[in-house]
């Protein structure tokens, strides 16, 4: 359709002109045409001209006038597709999507078989999920360009996305019929697989099998065509079939274990002793395939387990593999195993310093051959994180310290020894250790890896940066780099230690960049549209798409999620002050505990003091870097994150609900979501969605013991409010009834405590609750306890008790009479350490609980 | 370990995986771009968690003067779990993948000079030659060795054939792992060093992906605005709407 507004010829060329210029990047002579035009008085006002000009200063970065522009060139010609199309390219490159989707159908309401604009539309569609959209779209399409491969792929796509697998079915079988495929065609062959799986998907499941059968011969991904072929015989109870192509699948790849176990199921093998022998033929037709010898350890038990461990334990150790622990670690859930190994492993050590060889019996053989010296090593190096698993430190230490004497140089050695420091709660030793690790193979990035995140456990974030930098790009900042590289592991466990030094702006900067991150990759997809749809990775497109619908179940968001939302609930519950007014606190009245936290707290206030000069020194350098850059930038600008504004939010709790609601889309089977949940709705006053995250937690678990203590503020929250609506209040009613039947919250209490006697974290929760209903002297005597009944009895519980008792109970006394208790238990825990000792890091005390605990990755 | 031929959720794991390995990093979007292109060329190990341990991440090289072939962009294994044999059972099956899939005669790849652990598999346990230095090739201006392995073992389409192959392979290795064991402990972190990380391969394509920020408008030049284009693709687009 000709523009309203049309050009004599002259004019014309150069319009044209500024086209090819911004085409060509040529942004500054595209300007100049454009000026010659709108200088001339008659076109002054030609708005595809205005339109132009502002789509290219978008280009150099300058925004502000590129929509100023736009929008005049737009005002000036509603008609033109032109001004629409580049309104709609305006927006995208803002991300504005839903806004770009409105100005292109605006366009096509001009130009209605425009191709190009369509299929901006298109893409646009398909990255929004608008599916209907994007069906209509991809049918126009199809109808102006039948002759392009891409209209029918898109169009069998925009059916098979939406469910509607008849007509992708048809679609891709009309195309298919059209194809002649080459040897060796690849994409052919990706267009075969993903008609498959389109009838697998539509539960044709004979029909997927024919399928395959026919075109056997065209399909080079032999790998994919096996598997799915023996999911669809076992599927169609084909077993021989089956068997037969899992067998292939194992001489192809005999490491892959989802291979053995469908073996497994063709055969119908019930037994344990029938797997056995299964696995027993695989491993002497390959001999040297780890698998066969290793899955059989997870199902065996008794004197066949104990055989089997033996042999198992003495070939890795014979030959010095040093993963053999981890590599057998999960065998430890199994909890009748582990005494096994355990003394199957300490006799070969007492054989080994006797005669070097496994056992006793092995010397008295006549041509024996003596062990390398290396095996004694590697038993030593076995039992030391055998016993650190056990958490039993002392042992482990020791048998790792006299494998450090026989060799001081192995690395391997210092990482385990750090472990066990950091297992047992003495982080700064176990930083020490990494430290002396890394620095006997400082090319190794693993080994800098884990050292950099002990330092970030033990809070020392500044050396963590440091030695990160040994591996990043010079010349940035070794942060600024890891964001870049989306190193998420590194902003995690950096927000979590800014988290537990309360330095909540940085902690908040942090889990908002990775929460970018997950945008960034989401954004990521948006090229593939065109491209897979070219290259015919089809397959892979569709997995694409479903994995980034869901992108943020991952559970580095999970993590980043988290700590955010626990950071702004304390912001809510502790908003920060204009100034600090410790200064004024007469100090003469407190406690020495009291004076002693104050100080510390003066540190702190210090020590974010400097670091906060050190950000904006680093925030004036980056910003003089950006704009260099500027101009090349494409998408839009973020806005900086800076951590002094992110500390002072206004509404923290709406901010943790915006990190909330991808946990309870994405993650709603885990309990923590639903116990932040309701962290954020029982400040904000919400009974119905604090209800609602109690029942979503009764339902994963209903004996959870966290979920006590939502249930025991939440009555009393419904108490204490007057007021609620009938319809609310007997809603309520009725679902209380069900969670805490008719008892009264003491008895409910009681009963909770008593149900649980063995769980430390159940009477925690039962204290808690109890606090909230009677008084707390006998709280303390229940949190407190220490006995050997207790199944949970561990660092993290029991540092959470200390934490407890010095935030929550208040009760200084039990406190340190608590700590004191601790210590004889936990002797290397920093966090129970005798008060001289801790009091140069009074903050690290009670940090390291939770992830001091965990296995390390 | 269990070892399989990665998928799309994979990418984001075995990402933190080279983060935590290697000094060669990438954008997230440039594993997306290995797995759309080449599906079949990444393979992950993970562990009974279903961590990833290791990965191979490869691609095949589109040069029309060339016989078809692969090229290994990344390959790592943690520290914590080498002498397991990952590397070469990784590569192996990218290998077998290039080969079904692709028709590629021989796969390439770059790795430092100074990383001798990595020097020694490619080069024993892998059958790899050096055909070329390249020098300056990494970021920091270290020069990288350019290896190839040819793929002929891999055409013989006979499982039992690759079989036999395979145990020939492993014995020789492990036969080399005991006389190691039996030398000692002091050279033994020096024999598994699996990585293989590398610069920019000379494209435009990988080093905008490498760079992030600028990405899109350099993927468009490299490929003639065929592939991976947006921004161009656009104005190519509007371009051809109002002439």
């Amino acid at each position: 359709m000709p523009s309203s507004q049309p050009l004599p010829p002259k004019e014309n060329t150069l319009f044209k002109r500024i086209l090819k210029c911004y085409e060509q990047k040529q942004y500054k002579n595209s300007l100049k045409f454009a000026k010659a035009i709108l200088t001339n008085p008659k076109y002054c006002d030609h708005g595809e001209t205005l339109a132009m000009k502002g789509l290219t200063m978008n280009c150099m970065g300058r925004k502000e006038e590129a929509y100023d522009y736009v929008r005049r060139g737009l005002r000036n010609d509603l008609q033109s597709h032109v001004c629409w199309h580049v309104y709609g390219l305006l927006q995208r490159s803002d991300r504005k999507y839903d806004e770009a989707i409105k100005c292109y159908r605006n366009a096509l309401k001009w130009d209605k078989d425009n191709i190009q604009i369509l299929r901006d539309l298109s893409l646009l569609q398909i990255q929004m999920r608008d599916l209907e959209g994007y069906r209509e779209t991809r049918f126009q399409l199809l109808q102006l360009r039948p002759a392009q491969r891409v209209s029918w792929i898109g169009y069998a796509m925009s059916h098979h996305l939406s469910k509607e697998y008849d007509m992708a079915l048809r679609v891709l079988e009309e195309f298919r019929k059209t194809q002649t495929p080459k040897p060796y065609d690849y994409e052919h062959s990706e267009l075969l697989l993903y008609q498959n799986e389109v009838m697998r998907e539509s539960g044709m499941f004979n029909e997927a099998l024919n399928h395959l059968e026919t075109y056997e011969r065209q399909i080079c991904d032999k790998l994919a065509a096996n598997e799915i072929k023996g999911a669809l015989c076992l599927r169609l109870g084909k077993m021989k079939e089956a068997e037969l192509i899992y067998r292939d699948l194992i001489a192809r790849n005999p490491e892959n274990h989802e291979n053995y176990r469908r073996l497994e199921e063709a055969l119908g093998l019930s037994n344990d002793d029938a797997r056995y022998n299964m696995y027993k033929q695989f491993r002497s037709i390959y001999p040297r395939a780890e698998a066969p010898r290793r899955l059989p350890l997870n199902f065996t038990f008794g004197d066949t387990f104990c055989q089997l461990i033996d042999e198992y334990l003495r070939r890795a150790l014979h030959k010095g593999v040093p993963p053999l622990f981890v590599n057998i670690k999960s065998i430890y859930k199994d909890k009748e195993k582990i005494p096994a190994i355990e003394k199957i492993v300490l006799s070969y050590l007492e054989s080994l310093e006797k005669y070097c060889t496994f056992s006793p019996a092995d010397a008295e053989k006549p041509d024996y051959d003596k062990e390398p010296p290396t095996a004694y090593l590697w038993t030593l190096f076995y039992l030391a994180q055998h016993y650190d698993y056990l958490r039993e430190t002392t042992k482990a230490l020791k048998y790792i310290n006299i494998a450090l004497d026989h060799t001081p140089t192995l690395i391997e050695l210092f990482v385990a020894k750090g472990r066990i420091y950091k297992h047992a709660g003495d982080i700064k030793e176990s930083v020490a250790c990494l430290d002396e690790a890394q620095s006997q193979d400082t090319a190794d990035r693993y080994i800098n890896s884990k050292c950099a995140k002990y330092m970030l456990r033990a809070n020392l974030v500044k050396e963590a940066e440091e030695m990160c930098a040994k591996f990043t790009r010079e010349g940035v900042s070794s942060m600024d780099n890891l964001n870049e590289m989306q190193c998420m592991w590194f902003q995690i466990e950096c927000a979590k230690s800014y988290q537990r030094m309360h330095n909540y702006g940085e902690a908040l900067k942090k889990c908002h960049e990775i929460d970018r991150h997950f945008s960034e990759i989401i954004e990521d997809q948006f090229d593939f549209h065109t491209y897979c749809m070219r290259k015919m990775t089809l397959r892979a497109y569709v997995g694409l798409l479903r994995l980034e619908d869901v992108i943020r179940y991952h559970p580095y968001y999970f993590k980043a999620a988290k700590i955010a939302i626990e950071v702004y609930i304390d912001i809510h519950d502790h908003p920060p002050t204009d100034s600090d007014k410790t200064e004024e606190i007469d100090t003469e009245n407190l406690t020495p505990k009291e004076l002693k936290k104050l100080r510390s707290k003066q540190r702190r206030a210090a020590r974010k003091a400097e670091e906060k000069k050190k950000e904006e020194e680093k925030a004036e350098s980056r910003h003089q870097n950006k704009n260099k850059h500027d101009t090349e930038m494409d998408g839009p600008k973020e806005e900086e994150l800076v951590p002094e504004k992110l500390a002072k939010v206004d509404k923290p709790l709406e901010q943790a609900i915006y990190f909330l609601k991808p946990l309870q889309e994405f993650t709603s089977h885990l309990v923590d979501t639903h116990l932040l949940a309701f962290d954020i709705y029982y400040r904000k006053d919400k009974l119905l969605l604090m209800l609602q995250s109690i029942k979503r937690i009764w339902n994963i678990d209903s004996n959870n013991s966290r979920l006590h203590f939502c249930v025991c503020r939440f009555v009393k929250a419904v108490e204490d409010k007057k007021d609620i609506a009938d319809a609310v209040s007997s809603v309520i009613k009725q679902e209380l009834k069900k969670l805490i039947g008719d008892q009264d919250m003491k008895t409910f209490n009681e009963e909770f405590i008593a149900r649980n006697p063995n769980s430390l974290e159940h009477i925690i929760a039962g204290a808690q609750g109890k606090y909230v209903y009677s008084n707390s002297d006998s709280v303390i005597d229940l949190i407190t306890q220490l006995g050997d009944n207790l199944e949970d009895r561990n660092l993290q519980n029991c540092t959470e008790v200390l934490n407890l008792l010095c935030d929550f109970f208040k009760c200084e006394s039990a406190a340190e009479e608590y700590q004191r208790k601790c210590h004889e238990l936990f002797p290397f825990a920093a966090q129970f350490a005798a008060p001289q000792e801790e009091d140069d890091h009074p903050e690290e005390s009670k940090i390291t609980t939770k992830q001091a605990n965990s296995i390390p990755s | 370990m269990n070892i399989r031929s990665a998928k799309p959720e994979d990418l984001m794991n075995m990402q933190h995986c080279n983060l935590l390995c290697l000094p060669e990093n990438y954008q997230m979007k440039y594993y997306f771009y290995h797995g759309l292109s080449w599906p079949q060329l990444s393979y992950v190990a993970e562990d009974d968690k279903g961590k990833v341990v290791g990965y191979v991440l490869s691609k095949m090289e589109e040069d029309p003067d060339d016989v078809p072939h692969g090229h290994i962009t990344s390959l790592a294994v943690k520290r914590s779990h080498r002498r397991l044999g990952l590397a070469q059972k990784l590569m192996d099956q990218a290998s077998r993948a290039m080969v079904e899939c692709f028709n590629a005669k021989y796969v390439s790849l770059h790795v430092r000079i100074s990383n001798r652990a990595a020097l020694h598999l490619y080069t024993h346990t892998l059958k790899f030659n050096i055909y070329e230095v390249e020098p300056k090739y990494y970021a920091d201006g270290e020069d990288a060795y350019a290896m190839k392995r040819e793929l002929t073992e891999f055409y013989k389409d006979d499982s039992t054939t690759y079989k036999m192959k395979r145990n020939e392979a492993d014995d020789r290795d492990g036969d080399k792992g005991k006389k190691k064991g039996r030398n000692g402990t002091d050279s033994e972190r020096h024999i598994h060093g699996d990585k293989c990380g590398e610069k920019c391969e000379g494209s435009e394509e990988t080093k905008s992906l490498k760079k992030g920020k600028k990405k899109k408008e350099k993927e468009t030049k490299d490929n003639g605005g065929k592939d991976l284009c947006c921004e161009c693709a656009c104005k190519d687009h509007h371009h051809s709407d109002t002439t």
